[in-house]
């Protein structure tokens, strides 16, 4: 009786994933909509620590927070490493920020997300947060950074997109969308925190021409779609030619 | 000046039935679309006076959208037509491809109206990335289609019409010659009119901008049909004012070419080209074409070299094209009988505007001043003083003197009087609410002013009731030019 009962309740865990509606489904989230919107204050279960509301990590430096679930086969393995491999280049975790790693499932909790922080090597790294959330907070959090994710039956995976968000002060200041974390780009969100303009970075999505390509070092260098706005002059140019030169033929 | 080919200016062959017809029958475009567009700009100022509780924001935009695309589209065209016809006396003008842009520009009108008045579609004229695609609500999709289909076949037309012009000339001079630079060397043979260099200069300049506009069209219906494509939202935008810059700015220079070949005749001395004339304008043809960077003075990410050479060419500008047309005038009519009727008056009076207005676009280029005046009512006091009391003014005048030219009728000298004092007291008297409200800091595209802006919103009473006296001088003029209009029309 009590196997049937664990056995309902722990599927009725499982059924009961809420999903919520993205707001763009199964697409990147759109920076644009989201920068600047308060961030819920949630409960972070951490293993071995107490519980501490994010507003405690905030309050002291900005935060870096990830969802991931531990039961991922796709992104979320990919996306730790180089957010790994990012923070070590960029450095300052613990001192100048704090990163946190928060689990979106609600099989997981604090055991599961100490076991992910060890397979990680990340343990007992400076400045790394590995936490569950209650549903609700998930519920409560998920919305208003963009994040968003739906059960996959056929794959028993959750989709989800992969993604950063650098969080000042209790609002998100950036989001780092994408599989990968450059270190570039982390340092762009390091410098924007610390109070230095960043006056252009590339957003996600197939940019097919742009003008210029920016550099960390803030250099800014000519890109393909410069040709683009050199091209209704070069051909006003050959059109003039050609009409004239016809002309000439006539003659 | 010696007073040569007076007869050549004075006594010109008459226009073949079919041209006088097209002629007149962009004319009478001009003449129902014209006070239509200036009311679209009294709704526009009375909703901003709190006087029209019933318009909506999004119909505000929706009528500012149709208002700007309106009066550049319809000034651009009406200079095409009077350039057609002014330049029958030195070469032979076809007449399919201005019957085709006729053609296209109805269609492009009418999809115009369906989306902004029917679909509320309030990008506004120079559409900015990535607004159009994203409407949020205000407008529905279709609006957007046919957006970019008025945008498509304005531009098809346009450009084959210009293209077919420059065949034109290019059947008579080459491009040497049709460029003026034999001048340069001192050389006065072959003898080009100063009409056919400018028009030559124009057009080339023409040929890029509407390239420009079939490039951001093409990348707008990449990323609006296409999921994924996502347009880089500067190159968008450089390309955006690179057209539209250079589309208003050009039709102005078209209004001037055919100043250079209407005034001569009210002043009884010709203006030939001369090598400065040639100079000021082979200058021009490079200075158009850079200085639309000045559009993008806020854009912190644009290369600081674009800003600086932005900056330099808007002032350049200014000084081959107004400087050698208004000293080239004011020698034309120093101590000559010039006879002022409504058409050389309103010729007159428009370089006078173009002055006025391209004095405040010169301190509006400068980037320190725009750091105060951009999007600021100071920016489109300046573009409607050229464009309004300038480009307007003389194409009126121009199309005056072709009906004049067509059906001659004696002239009422009160009459004029009353037409032009009506027309200079609405116009000059509206824009100064504009220059009053930029310099007090008003913003732009606003569809109605909080409290905090309350001298917006007195600005804008007061310019309803100068836009009136205006609407009253426009009145006036379409009966005077009607009337020979029609008497034109009918003729064999």
């Amino acid at each position: 009786m009590a196997a049937a009962l664990w056995l309902v309740v722990a599927g009725g865990m499982v059924r009961a994933q809420p999903a919520p509606v993205a707001p763009d489904l199964l697409r990147p989230p759109d920076e644009n909509r989201y920068v600047d919107r308060a961030v819920p204050d949630v409960l972070l279960l951490r293993p071995a620590e107490p519980s501490v509301r994010l507003s405690n990590l905030w309050d002291q430096r900005p935060v870096l927070f990830t969802f991931v679930f531990t039961r991922c086969a796709g992104i979320c393995s990919p996306l730790l490493h180089s957010l790994k491999a990012a923070t070590a280049k960029v450095g300052g975790a613990g001192t100048d920020y704090q990163v946190v790693v928060a689990s979106f499932d609600a099989r997981d909790g604090p055991a599961t997300m100490a076991a992910m922080a060890h397979d990680l090597g990340l343990e007992k790294a400076p400045g790394w947060t590995f936490a569950a959330l209650s549903t609700e907070d998930v519920q409560r959090l998920a919305p208003t950074i963009g994040f968003w994710y739906r059960w996959d039956e056929t794959s028993q995976q959750f989709d989800h997109p992969a993604m950063v968000v650098a969080m000042d002060h209790g609002r998100t200041a950036r989001l780092l969308v994408g599989g990968e974390v450059s270190p570039v780009r982390l340092q762009e969100v390091m410098d924007q925190l610390h109070g230095k303009l960043v006056s252009i970075y590339p957003l996600p999505g197939k940019v097919a021409f742009r003008c210029f390509e920016y550099n960390a070092d803030g250099r800014l260098r000519l890109h393909w779609g410069i040709l683009l706005m050199l091209l209704p002059s070069l051909a006003a140019g050959a059109l003039t030619v050609l009409i004239f030169q016809r002309r000439g033929r006539r003659d | 000046m010696n007073p040569t080919n007076l007869s050549a200016l004075t006594n010109a062959k008459p226009p073949s039935a079919a041209l006088r017809r097209l002629t007149l029958a962009w004319f009478a475009i001009m003449f129902l679309l014209f006070p239509i567009l200036v009311l679209l700009g009294l709704v526009m100022r009375a909703g901003q006076s709190n006087w029209l509780h019933k318009l909506s924001p999004e119909y505000f935009y929706a009528v500012m959208t149709l208002h700007g695309l309106g009066m550049v589209g319809l000034w651009f065209v009406a200079a095409m037509a009077v350039l057609s016809y002014v330049l029958k006396r030195y070469v032979s003008v076809s007449l399919w491809a201005s019957r085709l842009a006729m053609a296209l520009t109805v269609l492009g009108v009418g999809l115009l109206i369906a989306c902004t008045l029917v679909g509320k579609f309030g990008a506004g004229w120079y559409f900015l990335y990535p607004l159009p695609l994203h409407p949020g609500g205000a407008w529905p999709a279709w609006s957007i289609g046919a957006f970019f289909a008025a945008i498509g076949v304005l531009g098809v037309g346009w450009l084959v019409w210009v293209l077919d012009l420059m065949r034109a000339v290019s059947r008579r001079y080459s491009l040497t010659a049709s460029l003026g630079w034999h001048y340069l060397r001192g050389r006065t043979e072959p003898e080009v009119p100063p009409v056919v260099i400018i028009t030559t200069v124009t057009l080339i300049a023409m040929v890029a901008a509407l390239i420009s506009a079939v490039i951001v069209l093409v990348l707008f219906l990449m990323e609006w049909l296409k999921p994924g494509f996502t347009n880089d939202a500067l190159l968008m935008k450089n390309l955006t004012f690179f057209f539209g810059h250079l589309l208003v700015n050009l039709t102005l220079y078209l209004g001037v070419a055919v100043l250079y070949e209407l005034m001569p005749a009210y002043c009884g001395r010709p203006w030939k080209t001369t090598r400065y004339v040639a100079l000021a304008w082979n200058a021009v043809l490079l200075l158009v074409i850079l200085a639309f960077m000045h559009h993008l003075y806020m854009d912190f990410v644009q290369l600081h070299a674009f800003q600086v050479i932005g900056q330099i060419s808007s002032y350049l500008t200014s000084v081959p094209a107004a400087v050698v047309t208004i000293l080239g005038l004011l020698a034309l009519v120093y101590g000559a009988k010039v006879r002022w009727t409504l058409a050389s008056l309103l010729l007159f009076l428009g370089v006078v505007g173009w002055v006025i207005g391209g004095i405040g676009a010169v301190i509006d280029s400068t980037i320190v001043a725009n750091l105060r005046y951009h999007n600021t009512l100071w920016v489109p006091a300046h573009f409607h003083t050229y464009y309004l009391m300038g480009v307007v003014l003389m194409l009126m005048g121009a199309v005056f003197h072709v009906c004049q030219e067509l059906a001659p009728m004696p002239e009422n000298p009160g009459r004029t009087r009353l037409t032009i004092v009506l027309l200079c007291l609405g116009g000059y008297g509206f824009l100064m609410t504009f220059y009053y409200a930029g310099a007090h800091s008003v913003p732009r595209r606003y569809s109605s002013y909080p409290e905090l802006l309350s001298k917006g919103v007195t600005a804008a009473q007061v310019s309803t009731f100068f836009i009136v006296l205006f609407l009253a001088g426009l009145v006036l003029y379409l009966w005077e030019t009607g009337k020979r209009w029609r008497k034109a029309w009918l003729l064999p």
